[in-house]
């Protein structure tokens, strides 16, 4: 991957950028399902930056500078849009499953952020993600 | 003439106790019945009679309409609108609409994907779909009149809100004030939908349809202040939306609604009184024509919409019976205004309020406490009260001309509020802000209380563990109903305030209790029962029809799910 550290600089380069290019086209989903029903290759995209606290940083704060937390909630324990914390996954939880949540948007309101962000801002995002699992089994609430 | 026997048609329309054509009961917003059947004595009796699932989960606010003996209930989206025959047993469907709605809509709607209901008018029921799309369906055979897109979806505007219909004019406004739209009404034409004006609440006076020869704000003075109070272009991207209510004076021939938040939440970001966000706004429905404008909270760095019903009603003010309109404003502070000109006549908290020390009559501006201002420089600001859900927000309150008396669901509830720096992407959240909640003095989270508006006076209040979000309905039996979020549907003295009946919905309350006379000749109250409406208040725990997606309680409220969750239901109760 090109970029390697994403300091504070460049993510402002990001945000200041985002706010001139095109916004995340919130298209019905149909317009992004892919031709002859082949899904594209999810399964195999792997997260380049797996386990890098530094771009899990970044992750976090671009998190914010790209208003993620607007509607996933701050710690993106989910507000209109599902939670992101609790180790559960509508459309999967592997690598390339957020990715594509994240690049392509998803059908009931996820915006798509190809557009806007670089694959590499967006495998931050994703190892943010990923370092948010619950600290309990959250299954059961008793009182 | 047609447009006088219209207005006869209307007028004997609203005034028929025995239905429920429009959101309020009556253009008044009153939600004031005049069915006395169901009274203090008897209500003890009264009983479920039937109950119906709309198949939807989502927060289930608004109220159904009664109409030529079948009840109409729209859902929340995807927006289906239920015809019932009132006339047959079990109250089996005339016909089911079910529109084809933008699934983007759910991540546009920042508060739960909620409807605020329906308005009958000229054979039709006319509507909102959240994707910003405005219908009039045919109210004997379910046939989609016109559909008319009314707000961009992907520019952040979602549609929530209940339309109002006044002689020919339809009139709909834009929610999305947490997504930097630029807030406004239209009017469309009641026959074919067309759009016939749209009048911004921000921006230069031409777009904003200040004219000089019929604007005449009571305090403020010079041209463009819908421009001039912002820095420049902040206007674009300024919300000021409107996702509440509406109410129209026929004499005065002016409709007033109020109006949502500035955005972003960081006010350092749009230095200036930012008019007109979190302002009340009287117009003429034929145009469009401001006539006068009133800002509540100048400048709000707190999130405190102004969105929340006007109740028109004549009071004896300080001696002089006016013509005055009644408003619980979400920054705390009960407002009596005369109608006619802006002029504020009683201001007083209604609930616990820090922000202000009061509201100086003279100059219409609150007094703010300076160590409450909020702004990304100062970092979190602690214990201001009351929270960004408002002393009240949208949850209609009621008005009894025979006790004189409000009657308002209220919250109590503070807040700390550190905000930060956003940037405007089109179609994200323009927000920027953490705000944990805390109980109010007391510990209860919510109150139905009894408001003088005359005398800026609580007269009683219930306490509630819970905020309490339903809206209220007062009635001629002297009783008040309201509903709670752990799902109790209830009836007070509407005197005295004291507990007369209550029955468990099956979940919370958040929708708006209404009355009506059934075929059989016995008066009916309908509610629904349906807990949502806003993710920051409700964590979401209550929620189980996701597997992935399990939220934590939210501090405020940690036991809820105890005794809730999420699912529409319309209620039918009759002695
Ligand atoms: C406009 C509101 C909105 C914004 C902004 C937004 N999301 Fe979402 N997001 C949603 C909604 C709603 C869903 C659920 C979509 C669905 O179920 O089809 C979602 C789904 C997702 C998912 C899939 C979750 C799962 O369980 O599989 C991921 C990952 C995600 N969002 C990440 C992000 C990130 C990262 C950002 C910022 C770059 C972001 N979102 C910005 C509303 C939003």
């Amino acid at each position: 991957m090109a970029v390697r550290v994403v300091a504070a600089a460049p993510l402002l380069a990001l945000v200041v950028t985002s706010a001139q290019q095109p916004p995340p086209p919130s298209v019905r989903y149909e317009q992004h399902v892919f031709a002859g029903g082949n899904p594209p290759p999810a399964g195999t995209l792997e997260n380049p930056l797996a386990g890098d606290k530094r771009a899990a940083a970044d992750g976090e704060k671009l998190f914010s500078a790209f208003n993620c937390d607007g509607c996933h909630a701050l710690g993106a324990v989910g507000g209109q849009g599902p939670s992101l914390a609790d180790g559960r996954w509508r459309y999967g939880g592997a690598d390339g499953a957020i990715f594509q949540s994240i690049y392509y948007g998803r059908p009931r309101g996820m915006p798509a952020f190809g557009g806007v962000l670089p694959p590499e801002a967006i495998w931050r995002l994703v190892t943010y993600l990923q370092t948010l699992t619950p600290a309990t089994d959250p299954a059961t609430v008793s009182w | 003439m047609i447009a006088s026997t219209l207005l006869v048609v209307i007028l004997a329309q609203s005034a028929t106790p025995d239905q429920w054509t429009m959101p309020a009961k009556d253009y008044s917003a009153t939600r004031y019945s005049a069915l006395a059947q169901i009274n203090a004595s008897n209500v003890r009796r009264l009983r479920a009679t039937w109950s119906f699932s709309t198949g939807v989960l989502a927060g289930h606010e608004g109220q159904p309409l009664v109409v030529n003996q079948t009840m109409y209930v729209v859902t929340p989206y995807p927006n289906v609108l239920y015809a019932f025959d009132l006339t047959q047993e079990g109250y089996p469907l005339r016909w089911k609409y079910r529109p084809n709605v933008d699934a983007v809509a759910i991540g546009m709607a920042c508060c739960d994907v909620v409807n605020r209901g329906a308005f009958f008018a000229d054979g039709k029921i006319v509507y909102n779909l959240l994707d910003g799309h405005t219908v009039a369906i045919d109210a004997a055979t379910g046939k989609q009149v016109w559909n008319t897109q009314v707000a961009d979806i992907r520019q952040g505007e979602s549609t929530p809100m209940a339309p109002l219909v006044v002689r020919d004019r339809v009139i709909v406004g834009t929610a999305g004030g947490e997504y930097g739209v630029r807030g406004w009404v239209k009017g469309l034409d009641l026959a074919t939908g067309r759009i016939l004006w749209t009048a911004y609440n921000a921006g230069p006076d031409a777009e904003v349809l200040a004219r000089p020869e019929t604007f005449k704000p009571f305090y403020d003075t010079g041209p463009s202040l819908g421009e001039k109070t912002w820095p420049p272009d902040g206007w674009k991207h300024g919300g000021a939306p409107v996702w509440g209510w509406l109410s129209y004076d026929p004499a005065l021939d002016l409709f007033y609604y109020g109006t949502g938040n500035p955005a972003p939440y960081n006010a350092e970001q749009r230095p200036g009184d930012n008019k007109w966000a979190t302002s009340v706004l009287a117009r003429r429905p034929a145009d469009g024509a401001l006539v006068w404008a009133y800002q509540f909270t100048p400048a709000d760095n707190w999130d405190y919409d102004s969105v929340q019903e006007m109740i028109l009603a004549d009071l004896k003010v300080k001696g002089r019976t006016r013509k005055v309109l009644v408003h619980f404003d979400k920054n705390g502070f009960a407002y009596t205004i005369d109608r006619a000109t802006g002029e504020v006549l009683v201001a007083e908290p209604y609930v616990v309020v820090n922000w202000a020390k009061r509201v100086d009559l003279k100059t219409g501006r609150p007094e703010v406490d300076p160590a409450k201002l909020t702004g990304a420089s100062r970092g979190s600001v602690k214990d201001i009260c009351p929270t960004l859900e408002g002393g009240k927000n949208q949850q209609p309150a009621a008005y009894s001309p025979r006790t004189g008396l409000f009657y308002v669901p209220t919250n109590n509830m503070c807040m700390d509020y550190q905000t930060t720096p956003t940037t405007y992407i089109v179609g994200t959240p323009f927000i920027g802000l953490n705000a944990p909640y805390k109980p109010g003095p007391g510990g209860n989270l919510g109150a139905l209380i009894a408001w003088n508006a005359a005398a800026g006076k609580q007269v009683w209040a219930i306490r509630e563990k819970y905020p309490v979000w339903s809206g209220a309905l007062a009635t001629a039996g002297g009783l008040v109903f309201y509903g709670t979020l752990d799902g109790w549907f209830k009836a007070v003295d509407a005197k005295t305030g004291s507990a007369l009946w209550k029955f468990k919905v099956g979940s919370g309350v958040v929708g708006n209790p209404i009355t009506f006379t059934g075929p059989d000749g016995k008066q009916y109250l309908a509610v629904y029962a349906g807990i949502g409406g806003d993710w920051a208040l409700l964590a979401g725990d209550v929620r189980s029809d996701d597997p992935a997606d399990v939220r934590p309680p939210l501090s405020v409220m940690p036991d809820i799910a105890r005794h809730t969750s999420l699912g529409g239901i319309v209620w039918l109760f009759a002695l």
